[in-house]
């Protein structure tokens, strides 16, 4: 068979493939079938209950319409004005707010925002950050320039023969709006819609940290509290049951419906688009600032402090090690979703060369763990694995492998269209080239290099900024950066949560210049 | 039960790494037979009362005494629980009054043989499996330079508009004890009580630190804490203006107990331990580390626990709080959650 040729043996990528199917099906088990407490109905009739799901679907609603609608005129300035390199610069920057982690972004907020914020003294006497205000403001900080991103790539892809049209046929703004622009990007809004409602439904550290109370609590938060403050198994099943249905659902409507590219790099802009008005222009540049100070504003904040802070060396002293730690997180994850990735994609690939229909879901079920909340398959390990293991001599283990786990979707997805590519463009030629499977192994990974190192830097920065997975299996022997950055802030010791934000920072800025060194030849 | 700080300059978290590496290194130090006790980490951080302890109980069993920090007394059971029989606890310290019975019911404490003759009657102790090491009664704290009348009654604070901070009763044992009060105060109108308290409650917090440090931050006019709090202001920093309200309905009395873990086969060892905690030695230590009045008789206290206000105690038995904890948390949660 001339396949085999191509991969080492039939089955190859099939064990990786079945461990992330494993894990998920083992956290469903942990989720039936813990028997020490039977599934308690009546606990959906709670008030309590009710509360936080109101609020869990009000601020996931809230956060993702405002992110989108502040994101669109946004992305409009943008896609009038020129091509620069702060213009890059702040492209860039969308992508590192995105996937910078929660906790940085937190502790901003608050030195900004926060009782003794920078700016708070403007906002009057009432003012309070936390609560539903802190969470939408984080929420809109977080996802609103992966929305302006994603609105600008498709205002970018409005071909020029569109806009020749317009311009013959004399457009007024609100026309060119209305057939070229929204035409462009109204089902990313949607989609937009969809994602950032998942990703706020399932938002865990902004929820704990700006949270303030049993006031603003979310679904995924109330699980971990369950679990932590209560040992209330049954409820934390219950719970995780609802958050599994809706995310769950949620995120394959939305997926079902389409994918959304956000971080394919910038084209040029079209050379036919109608000149802007002079009062357009101000207002796009106005927005286009607007949109500079809005992303700066909490990483800027955390300097001043750095600056004044009066930390001495015990706090650098305390500071290593939960950095090495998260290093150390990172690189195990990574490695791990990365080669599961690599591997669970090869039945996928080769069905696609066989041009099976198993491709399809091949590919579902490599990228199937993105509709499991890492809350929900957290718990339900944590109940299956509690009787049976030390999870105290293998939290940190268990961190570092669920995080792998959940991550393999993510690295699926960066590694995809590149091996696609490569099957499609060499497959044929190294199969009438003869060449040893060694050499094509070779040869594929130098043509992999540039997008194994994207899906690293990505899988890397998500696995470490969790917290979510962290607050089920961590303990206070491995306190990683993250939670660290948790505890400091959440006791407001401000000076030292932005010292350690910026290290934080720092070791994520140099990860996101790389990825975006590396996007403009694969993505 | 939790020491204060300084300067409050330290960090929960900061504290904990430190007593980690401290009980890290304490384990290294020798072969000698390991005692492990589950506690909270302010007991064992620098300015807790751990060290102290510590050094003195190993020097004269010549054993090796390691600590396990937790959050607080909430999560020493919940870790007992998840633990199940993989607990390597020998002992648990810091447990209260609050979980006593909850604690017993699911087994995961075995008797002790420790004598009670030298403890001081206010506490009517004579349980058999716990040991208490220190008392205070809950009391909301104020700064008597910002707050000229204070509210002589919980029923008067509740009424009032004045800014509170209490913690959160699923993890923090005075957040718990606050569920009490509010329970004897107000019986079936605690629901309605809860609510009209949460219009002018700045923040539930995770534990007691968090609270206290918000409150010094200016950020409320009443914290929930201990009778026993201004007397570290006045010893440590003297600092006179921080007072502790006396209310009319009484105050829940918190004791701190102690106790041999269900499958501990250390037993005599543990229960040494336990006799040391209620010895002079130790009880001159905690009341000024733990901030927290001696369960021993004749103790001797710095002055400026004279100066603390006497509460008349609310007595809810052990059983009656195990019976409704559950109950009343639901109550709390969902009146607060509105």
């Amino acid at each position: 068979m001339k396949l085999s040729a191509f991969t080492s043996g039939k089955w190859a990528g099939w064990p990786a493939l079945g461990l992330v199917a494993t894990a998920t099906a083992l956290a469903f088990g942990g989720l039936i079938g813990f028997n020490r407490s039977e599934f308690d109905w009546s606990y959906f009739s709670d008030p309590y209950f009710l509360a936080i799901l109101r609020f869990t679907l009000l601020q996931a609603t809230l956060s993702a319409a405002l992110s989108v609608v502040l994101a669109w005129p946004m992305a409009l300035a943008l896609s009038y004005l020129k091509d620069s390199t702060h213009k890059r610069a702040f492209l860039s920057l969308c992508v590192l707010c995105f996937v910078m982690p929660t906790l940085i972004v937190i502790t901003g907020i608050i030195s900004l925002l926060g009782r003794s914020g920078s700016l708070s003294p403007l906002l009057g006497d009432d003012w309070n950050l936390y609560g539903l205000s802190g969470i939408l403001i984080a929420h809109i900080y977080l996802n609103l320039p992966f929305a302006v991103r994603t609105l600008y790539l498709r205002l970018q892809s409005i071909p020029d023969a569109s806009w020749r049209l317009a311009r013959q046929l004399k457009f007024t703004r609100a026309q060119r709006f209305r057939r070229l622009e929204w035409a462009a990007a109204h089902s990313a809004t949607w989609l937009l819609l969809g994602f950032i409602f998942v990703i706020c439904f399932n938002s865990f550290a902004v929820v704990l940290a700006l949270g303030g109370g049993p006031k603003a609590t979310t679904l995924e938060v109330a699980i971990y509290q369950a679990l932590k403050y209560d040992f209330n198994i049954s409820e934390a099943l219950a719970l995780a049951w609802v958050q599994l249905l809706i995310a769950g659902s949620a995120f394959l409507l939305v997926s079902f419906c389409g994918k959304v590219s956000w971080l394919s790099p910038a084209s040029a802009p079209a050379q036919l688009r109608p000149p802007a008005t002079r009062l357009e222009q101000l207002a796009y540049r106005l927005l286009y600032a607007c949109g500079w100070l809005f992303l700066l504003a909490p990483l800027l904040a955390l300097t001043p402090r750095v600056i004044h802070s009066g930390v001495d060396m015990e706090f650098w002293r305390s500071l290593s090690r939960p950095l090495l730690i998260t290093l150390g997180l990172g690189v195990v994850s990574t490695v791990l979703s990365i080669s599961l990735a690599y591997s669970a994609l090869r039945p996928y690939r080769r069905a696609r060369m066989q041009q099976s229909p198993a491709a399809l879901w091949l590919d579902w079920l490599t990228s199937h763990s993105l509709a499991v909340p890492a809350m929900v398959l957290s718990v339900g390990l944590f109940v299956l694995l509690l009787p049976h293991l030390d999870l105290d001599h293998w939290g940190i283990w268990l961190v570092a492998a669920i995080n792998g786990l959940i991550t393999v979707p993510f690295a699926a997805s960066q590694l995809k269209p590149a091996l696609l590519n490569f099957d499609s463009q060499y497959h044929r030629l190294s199969l009438s080239l003869k060449l040893t499977s060694r050499e094509r192994r070779r040869i594929e990974w130098s043509y992999m290099a540039p997008a194994i190192r994207t899906a690293a830097a990505f899988v890397g920065m998500l696995a470490m900024g969790d917290v979510a997975i962290y607050s089920i299996f961590g303990n206070q022997d491995f306190v990683t950066l993250p939670w660290l950055i948790y505890g400091y802030a959440s006791t407001y010791r401000l000076d030292e949560a932005s010292l350690a934000s910026m290290v934080f920072l720092g070791v994520c800025g140099l990860l996101i210049f790389y990825l975006e060194k590396q996007s403009p030849r694969h993505a | 039960m939790y020491n204060l700080f300084h300067t409050a300059s330290v960090s929960r978290v900061a504290r904990t790494l430190i007593a980690v590496s401290v009980a890290t290194f304490a384990t290294s130090a020798s072969a000698a037979e390991e005692l492990t006790v589950y506690t909270y980490d302010s007991f064992i951080s620098e300015w807790g009362p751990g060290p102290a302890l510590e050094k003195n109980f190993e020097a004269a069993c010549q054993c090796d005494l390691k600590f396990v920090a937790l959050e607080d007394g909430v999560s020493i059971l919940n870790r007992l629980r998840i633990e199940g029989k993989n607990a390597k606890a020998d002992v648990v310290l810091g447990l209260d009054t609050g979980l006593i019975e909850e604690t017993r019911k699911e087994g995961l404490v075995q008797p002790h043989s420790v004598a009670f003759d030298a403890l001081t009657p206010v506490l009517k102790w004579s349980d058999k499996d716990f040991v208490p090491f220190d008392y205070g009664y809950f009391s909301f704290i104020y700064d008597s330079q910002k707050i000229k009348q204070p509210a002589q009654s919980l029923q008067e604070l509740v009424n009032s508009s004045a800014s509170v901070i209490y913690q959160d009763p699923r993890t923090s044992t005075p957040g718990q004890g606050m569920m009490m009060w509010m329970k004897s105060a107000y019986g079936d109108q605690a629901e309605n009580a809860w609510k009209q308290l949460a219009q002018h409650t700045v923040t539930v917090t995770k534990g007691w630190w968090e609270a206290y440090s918000m409150f010094l931050e200016g950020d409320a006019d009443y914290v929930l804490s201990y009778s026993t709090s201004p007397a570290y202001h006045q010893v440590a920093e003297d600092k006179s203006q921080y007072k502790a309200a006396l209310f009319s309905e009484g105050h829940v009395m918190q004791v701190e107990v102690a106790a041999i873990a269900a499958n501990s086969e250390k037993k005599e060892l543990a229960n040494r331990f336990l006799e040391f905690l209620i010895s002079q030695e130790a009880q001159e230590v905690i009341p000024v580390t733990n901030w927290m009045l001696p369960v021993r008789k004749g103790v001797k206290l710095p002055s400026a626990f004279d100066t603390l206000i006497q509460p008349k105690p609310i007595e809810l038995t052990p059983e009656y709080i195990a019976a409704n904890r559950k109950t009343w948390i639901k109550e709390w949660r969902s009146a607060v959650a509105q």
